[in-house]
């Protein structure tokens, strides 16, 4: 493995809850991996699953999406449909033997800063341990 | 014990018996069945009107020119047909317009669907070569022992969903062995009942599940789990996946013949999924080199993540398929996988909803708490 | 923006000579790998065995160690080469100067395309190279080694084989060295007779007996390539035009009976009808071609659909109606769209799960319409699409005169 391997992780971060964490974690000076590059959503909703896969075809390292906990949806139910639709994307990768540990699915709440930081770190040190995203280098994709 | 309706004819005289008198006696103002065209030994779905051009029907032809579903969905898509039809479909057929009518692409009403315990299709290429007679004999004997013809298709060799749900009638293929002598309809629904009244022939009651059918589901069940257990062992990972759509020619023809993918236009054919030239770029200075037109892999987990849900596994997008890529094995594979995290059998019940288009607040509690 | 086209071209044509080491194949990538070497060239385009199958697809490459692994020869052609270069430029122009090496009939299309304004040539090298034909793809597909050793065979010897697929027997545009647009295009007669050319450079191979390679320029653009080879060795052309006019007066023979044969075939409502109708209507033959560019086909849109009402009535006024509806429609209505330009290429035909034989029916239909248009598509990019230009006298013959005009005429 190499050992200077820095993963590249792409975050969807929904708006009202992760994405306000990671701001909350950031002032409060915590310690985030350099690897995760956030993209902001206005629910994690709105994360169509050609989201993920184009960003895992293109190479990323890893995928997080993060969305408010069951029941605190600010648009009431938005991160149920973003569960079914993990859930589907989770089950294909797995029934392929593509990496789906790869991709995964957190709830961070806007208050959970020290959440935050565990899960960005344990998924950075996980994808280290897989090391790079073998469809990088894939010429007949 | 369902009613059924005992013909002394053989099975597809029978069943074409029935047809003639549901036009005959304005029960129905059309009836889609397949069709022989010419001598060329051709057929296509075709919606006969006239009791004369019922000669060149042959309802129980072993062969899928095109899923039937999607031309009932066709037919009704506009508006829900206001005189009776009725429809000769086999039971993926059926399914997939269950699953279109779901979409809000088709009605149901005012249509009835006859279906058939179905022995399987051949592969859609042999439907004009010259072998064809030889092959629907020895498809007859098979069916009669109620086994799987050897001339089938690969994903019909696997199916264990041959009995129709939903059907008005059904008719008895699959283990009947006296067909030559007679013909056995079941009366599956009030309508199916009330189409069949005064038509000539015995009702009987008999239970369509037999020893013959359970024997040919195990059998079937038996050679799916073989075809995905074969598919790991070359499809699995990234390399094995793109090994095995390496020839892909971006024809998109398995989304066109699939009867779920009814968009308009495909996502995967519009504007948001064109290169830009930097992408092109900056793909060069990783890679060293990229595969034209790219999205091969793109394009596959899209469309299955679009409608792998509610695949009939009808083999349609292998039969269409120009470079025998085997499609529909990948397809039904994540489909049953799909099907059994969210206990959904597509087509099998109307009121139903489809996965991707509900949820329930109590389910799946562990994903996202680690 | 086009500048290539009005290069003028020398009086005397000639040719540069290579002799071929080893390998014909060998050869040729080489001379990509001296082109993306010197960066004469950011990338090529190029065709190339997926690995661990034996499929081909076309590459765009920057590394050229890659280049070992292309097969500039394919025995098949997979997807046609103009689609895979329109979809490289479909969005705008590629900042990177790309050679893209292709079949005669994949140049052709590129042509069209850039015509139709939906390749973008500006920083693309369309290198031609003589073509061998190309197998039927299913029967490759069904069979790839036996197919590969009697492709190798064909290119050894040169000539039109049976076992190529019908359109590659009856193609005079095999080469475009001896390519018979100058003498058949508008072009030719128009005073000025400056190459309009198809291709920036051209490999030619026929006539070499696999010993020695011919390249040709015919814009700038391939002659600044011709330039970066240094190739010294200087050859007249009058022998391997020969070599492939010998190839093309047998295949113009062929193309005559073909025609004749296809007319007979389909002539008459019900024959035509008969010849497509094992048609299933899955729009592969539209999907694959590269003329076909919509990107919502006019045949898959809303415009033909209808109430069951009206199904049932059209039904009961032949007894039977047939589904998918409309086939026949989709393929004269296709045929409209796209025959002027139709390059022969048989990507259609290829990709028919049902082998209709839509590109033998396309080519002899192109063939007749593109004569009454004395047009020859992708030969010439200067030359306008017919149907995008008009001459105020052509075709008064199709004007039935009424007898005023008569009159006036004759006060006249």
């Amino acid at each position: 493995m190499d050992k200077d391997f820095t993963p590249t992780i792409i975050g969807f971060l929904c708006n009202w809850c992760s994405y306000t964490g990671a701001d909350l974690a950031g002032t409060a000076r915590m310690h985030i991996p350099p690897s995760i590059r956030i993209i902001r959503v206005m629910c994690s909703g709105r994360i169509d699953p050609l989201f993920v896969l184009r960003t895992y075809l293109k190479g990323a390292d890893g995928v997080m999406m993060m969305g408010c906990h069951p029941g605190d949806c600010h648009y009431q139910k938005g991160n149920y449909s973003t569960r079914r639709r993990y859930v589907m994307l989770d089950t294909i990768l797995k029934t392929l033997g593509l990496d789906e540990k790869r991709i995964g699915l957190w709830w961070v709440s806007a208050s959970e800063a020290p959440r935050y930081e565990k899960v960005t770190n344990e998924f950075t040190e996980s994808i280290k341990k897989m090391g790079p995203n073998p469809v990088f280098k894939e010429i007949f994709i | 014990m369902a009613k059924a309706l005992k013909i002394n004819k053989n099975t597809e005289e029978g069943l074409l018996q029935l047809l003639e008198f549901l036009l005959d006696s304005e029960k129905v103002e059309g009836i889609f069945s397949l069709k022989k065209l010419n001598k060329n030994g051709n057929i296509a779905y075709s919606l006969i009107t006239n009791k004369d051009e019922l000669k060149g029907a042959v309802p129980l032809d072993p062969h899928m020119p095109v899923n039937a579903g999607k031309i009932l969905s066709h037919f009704t898509l506009a508006e829900k047909t206001k005189r009776p039809v009725a429809a000769v479909l086999r039971p993926c057929e059926l399914r997939a317009f269950v699953e279109l009518i779901k979409r809000a692409q088709g009605s149901l009403e005012n249509i009835l669907l006859i279906s058939l315990s179905c022995g399987g299709v051949f592969p859609i290429d042999t439907m004009n070569n010259g072998d064809a007679k030889k092959r629907s004999s020895s498809y007859a004997e098979s069916l009669k022992k109620a086994e799987n013809s050897p001339d089938v298709r690969k994903t019909c060799q696997s199916c264990d969903n041959f009995l129709p749900q939903l059907a008005d009638m059904t008719v008895l293929t699959v283990g009947k062995k006296d067909a030559d002598k007679e013909c056995i309809i079941y009366l599956n629904t009030k309508q199916g009942e009330n189409f069949a009244k005064d038509a000539p022939g015995n009702t009987i009651s008999a239970e369509i599940e037999s020893s013959e059918t359970e024997k040919l589901k195990s059998k079937r069940k038996e050679n799916k789990e073989k075809l995905f257990k074969d598919f790991e062992k070359t499809g699995n990972g990234i390399s094995g996946f793109s090994r095995v759509f390496a020839a892909c020619l971006g024809c998109h023809g398995c989304g066109e013949a699939c009867p779920i993918c009814y968009c308009t236009l495909c996502d995967f054919d519009s504007k948001t999924c064109e290169y830009k030239p930097e992408s092109y770029e900056s793909e060069l200075e990783h890679k060293g080199g990229l595969k034209i037109p790219p999205g091969t892999l793109f394009y596959h987990l899209g469309r299955m993540s679009h409608m792998a849900v509610s695949c009939v596994a009808c083999g349609m997008c292998s039969d269409v398929c120009p470079v025998n890529i085997p499609v529909a094995d990948v397809f039904t594979k994540v489909g049953a996988a799909l099907q059994d995290v969210f206990q959904y059998s597509p087509g099998k019940d109307i009121e139903e909803p489809v996965p991707s288009g509900t949820f329930k607040e109590e389910e799946f509690k562990e994903v996202g708490e680690h | 923006m086009n500048s290539t086209g009005k290069e003028k071209k020398e009086k005397t044509a000639t040719g540069k000579i290579l002799s071929v080491e080893g390998d014909l194949r060998k050869t040729i990538k080489g001379l990509l790998k001296k082109l993306l070497k010197n960066n004469t060239l950011d990338a090529v385009l190029v065709p190339m065995k997926a690995p661990e199958t034996e499929s081909y697809a076309w590459v765009l490459l920057e590394d050229e160690t890659l280049l070992d692994a292309a097969d500039p020869l394919p025995p098949v052609m997979t997807v046609q080469g103009g689609r895979a270069l329109d979809s490289i430029t479909k969005q705008g122009d590629v900042y990177l100067k790309i050679g893209a090496l292709m079949r005669p009939c994949e140049i052709r299309a590129a042509v069209e395309l850039y015509k139709l304004n939906q390749v973008k040539l500006e920083h693309i090298h369309l290198i031609s190279i003589d073509c061998p034909g190309a197998l039927p793809l299913k029967e490759y597909m069904d069979n790839p080694i036996k197919s590969k050793e009697n492709f190798e065979k064909i290119v050894q010897k040169g000539d039109k084989n049976e076992a190529l697929r019908p359109v590659c027997q009856i193609c005079q545009h095999f080469s475009l060295l001896s390519s018979p647009s100058t003498e058949e295009t508008k072009a030719s007669s128009s005073p000025d007779t400056e190459n309009h050319s198809a291709a920036d450079l051209h490999i030619g191979f026929f006539g070499g007996n696999g010993k020695k390679l011919c390249l040709t320029a015919s814009t700038s653009k391939g002659k600044d390539l011709l330039e970066k080879l240094e190739l010294s060795q200087d050859d007249s052309l009058e022998y391997w035009k020969a070599a492939g006019e010998k190839i093309r007066q047998s295949a113009l023979k062929n193309r005559e009976s073909f025609n004749k044969e296809w007319q007979e075939k389909i002539g008459g409502i019900e024959n035509f009808t008969t010849a497509l109708d094992a048609c299933i209507n899955c729009h592969n033959c539209m999907r694959v071609c590269p003329v076909c560019y919509c990107q919502q086909c006019y045949f898959d849109s809303k415009i033909l659909e209808n109430s069951p009402e009206t199904y049932l009535q059209r039904a009961q006024e032949r007894g039977s109606l047939r589904f998918p509806l409309d086939t026949l429609l989709f393929h004269l209505g296709r045929m409209s769209h796209m025959v002027l330009s139709c390059v022969s290429c048989g990507a259609c035909e290829d990709a028919c799960p049902m082998s209709v034989p839509v590109s033998q029916i396309f080519s002899m239909v192109g063939d007749q319409t593109q004569k009454s248009f004395q047009y020859v598509p992708g030969t010439d990019r200067n030359v306008p699409l017919p149907l995008q230009s008009f001459l105020k006298d052509e075709f008064c013959e199709v004007e039935i005169p009424c007898e005023c005009d008569q009159s006036l005429l004759g006060k006249a």
